[in-house]
């Protein structure tokens, strides 16, 4: 099979008359480069890409889910989230390559609608915008339990709310985070970094006790229980619940046009920050488990984290595992609305969603009307409170991407069009990606009825959008 | 000619910048690098701003070059969106091989242009600098040393006569180059201070130290200090060449 000629640069318009914009006409280390001496800086660095990646996914699997994930499979949750980081990783490495041969804004949706075709790349970027918006919203409500742990910590309780006080913090926590991000406070990116390393440090200290007093060696039996608490099953569909936790290195790929050498640091931001997550979510399970046993750490809630901290450390433990906790969801959120506005960025570029959709504000320099559609629907979502119900919908949407963007490898490797010309290939080609998309679908089918029906109709829509909206746009590597 | 000094001249293009009067004129002989760059906040991608700016600035951008093409000049533009303007302008400096970087600032009439020498380092392309940009100009150059503790007169004149010897070779008119010693002094503080009755002070990149960081480059606060534009010549960069 042979890509035709034609099929090879953007064209067609949508129903307002908007063309996609013209490709770039080379990459280098530092710069993509356009017609007429134009360039666009490249500025994020290794350490820049490992922080969206890990800032983004450490949030999650240690500060809300433990609990939660404890109590549906027992001390077999270490096995569930080892089995996602095996998974993303599986995942992780042919986004790799994709993202080496093809380092553009809008990551996931890029490779696909350039390997396999704009509908599905339509389908596929609407799902990752609002993927991330699912995810963003979980975060924050995640963030909201925190604040109110916080102020239960301080002696502040707060009653009589038509809601609850997380949903409601979740609110104020979203419209400052969109606020902030549209009026351009500059260096939120540098924070990030910052937030990571304080993260990692305190994390790694305080697991390394976890992981001594665990194994008895300060003398304290660990709770005997049983690995299988729950049954196998449950290992499973717990692992599917857990995915979001695994959402960030696709994040990394949202930013793919502005990381710095892209043919070195796209797959070690990616692959590394898969790597080093897992080993913490692994060891943090771990110790959780160990320290209270399953059944109580999942009465604890999506604090519980908390509390094994108290346990282990005493107050001032709680005290740090709190202030982790808030970074940690703050971070994820952050990132993940600032991700959600690249996508819908990278839809607009190709004339798939309104052009007026990438607006930047003048006064600010910053793009209002994008930042606007991640942080809007993130606020409904937050509203409905349901922790479960968001993560396993963006888990959804993202796995879908996952196993797609596998089968994109394999179609374009198959079909080697000469623009493919991945730096980076990944070993064990094709059972990489072949696995990797079967474990995304299969986790899938582990997931709630509810979750699994509202992600379809997402995608439903998403295509119904494309063929109303923008049947006749061709994109590069369209067939 | 073969030998025009690249000289980069960094503008940010979309903020009202634009290229003082007087400095067409002071870069005739070079080859000007033309940096348009517009500095967008870290939450914009870099190609969102392109889509709605670059016709904008690249329309400012032709009125520009045509600014330093009338003068004589020959010219080479970029058009950069990016996050960093710092990275972007240390990138442009070594993908281009500029000699100097100009700090712009309006001079009415170039007559005189002050040298600061520092020492024999990078002596080879400040005088390429001086030689291309003013063999043809009326201006008269003063090479300008501050000698430090253990340096003796007789080496400071050394210097400085080498450098005007080199200059005259390359078609610099001898009688328009002066030499001026000082000594006891902080070298950045007489430099701000003789610079005043200058039009135009061409002086050396100086290697970033503990005290760079603190306080800026030394060049960079003449830039702020001095009214008229400075030309700052630039570190071998490694690997270059």
């Amino acid at each position: 099979m042979s890509t035709p000629e034609a099929g090879d640069e953007p064209g067609g318009e949508n129903v307002t008359g908007e063309r996609p914009e013209a490709e770039p006409v080379g990459v280098t280390e530092e710069t993509t480069v356009h017609e007429e001496d134009v360039e666009l800086e490249r500025t994020i660095g290794l350490v820049g890409g490992l922080a969206i990646g890990i800032g983004t996914m450490i949030g999650a699997g240690i500060f809300v889910f433990p609990g939660l994930a404890a109590s549906e499979a027992g001390p077999a949750a270490t096995l569930s989230f080892a089995i996602g980081g095996v998974i993303a990783l599986l995942v992780a490495l042919p986004t790799s390559e994709l993202a080496t041969a093809m380092p553009r804004s809008g990551g996931g949706y890029y490779f696909i609608s350039r390997t396999m075709g704009t509908s599905y790349g339509a389908v596929v970027g609407l799902g990752l915008w609002l993927g991330l918006v699912f995810a963003s919203a979980f975060y924050l409500v995640g963030l909201g339990h925190y604040v109110v742990a916080v102020l239960a910590e301080i002696g502040v309780s707060i009653t009589g709310l038509p809601v609850g006080p997380h949903v409601l913090l979740g609110l104020l926590f979203g419209i400052a985070l969109t606020a902030l991000s549209v009026t351009g406070t500059e260096n939120t990116a540098s924070l990030q970094n910052v937030i990571v390393v304080v993260l990692l440090v305190i994390l790694t200290g305080f697991l390394t006790y976890g992981v001594l007093d665990a194994t008895g060696l300060f003398g304290r039996e660990s709770v005997p229980e049983a690995f299988f608490s729950q049954g196998q099953l449950p290992v499973l569909s717990t692992a599917a619940l857990v995915f979001t936790s695994y959402l960030g290195f696709a994040q990394v790929a949202t930013v793919a046009g502005e990381i710095t050498e892209p043919k070195r640091n796209l797959p070690l931001a990616m692959v590394g920050s898969v790597l080093i997550v897992t080993l913490f979510y692994v060891v943090t399970i771990f110790v959780a488990t160990s320290s209270f046993g399953a059944e109580r750490l999942g009465q604890f809630g999506e604090t519980a984290m908390v509390e094994v901290a108290r346990d282990l450390l005493g107050r001032p433990g709680a005290v740090l595992i709190l202030a982790a906790g808030l970074l940690a969801t703050f971070s994820s959120a952050n990132a993940s609305i600032l991700s959600a506005s690249r996508s819908v960025y990278a839809l607009s570029r190709d004339a798939l969603l309104p052009r007026w959709a990438s607006r930047i504000n003048l006064q600010y320099g910053t793009p209002h009307v994008a930042l606007g559609m991640a942080g809007g629907p993130i606020l409904v979502l937050v509203a409905t409170g349901q922790v479960e119900v968001l993560a396993e919908v963006a888990s959804f949407l993202h796995l879908v991407l996952y196993a797609l963007m596998c089968v994109a490898l394999l179609v374009v490797r198959r079909r080697d069009p000469p623009w493919y010309d991945p730096s980076f290939t990944i070993p064990g080609y094709p059972a990489v990606p072949v696995l990797g998309a079967v474990a995304s679908a299969g986790l899938i089918a582990f997931m709630e009825l509810a979750s699994i029906a509202i992600g379809v109709a997402i995608m439903a829509l998403s295509y119904l959008w494309y063929r109303y909206y923008a049947t006749d746009i061709r994109l590069k590597g369209d067939v | 000619m073969s030998d025009r000094p690249a000289v980069l001249v960094p503008i940010r293009v979309l903020k009202g910048e634009s290229i003082p009067d007087g400095v067409p004129e002071l870069l005739a002989d070079a080859h000007v690098v033309l940096l348009g760059y517009h500095v967008i906040p870290e939450q914009t991608p870099p190609g969102q701003a392109r889509m709605q700016f670059e016709e904008q600035a690249t329309a400012r951008m032709d009125e520009l070059e045509s600014l330093f093409e009338d003068a004589g000049a020959t010219v080479e533009r970029r058009l950069v969106f990016t996050g960093e303007a710092q990275k972007t302008i240390d990138r442009t400096i070594y993908e281009h091989d500029c000699l100097a970087v100009l700090v712009p600032d309006a001079v009415v009439a170039l007559e005189d242009v002050l040298v600061a020498v520092r020492g024999t380092v990078g002596i080879d392309r400040l005088a390429r600098v001086v030689s291309g940009l003013f063999a043809n100009a009326d201006a008269d150059v003063t090479l300008y040393h501050v000698a430090g503790e253990s340096e003796s007169d007789a080496d400071a004149e050394t210097l400085l006569s080498g450098l005007a010897d080199r200059l005259a070779e390359s078609g610099v008119d001898p009688d328009r180059i002066e030499t001026r010693i000082e000594r006891d002094r902080k070298p950045l503080a007489a430099i701000i201070e003789a610079s005043d009755t200058f039009d135009a002070v061409v002086m050396g990149e100086s290697d970033p130290s503990l005290a760079t960081f603190v306080f800026g480059m030394p060049a960079e606060q003449v830039a702020e200090r001095f009214l008229g534009p400075v030309l700052i010549v630039q570190r071998e960069r490694p690997e270059s060449e």
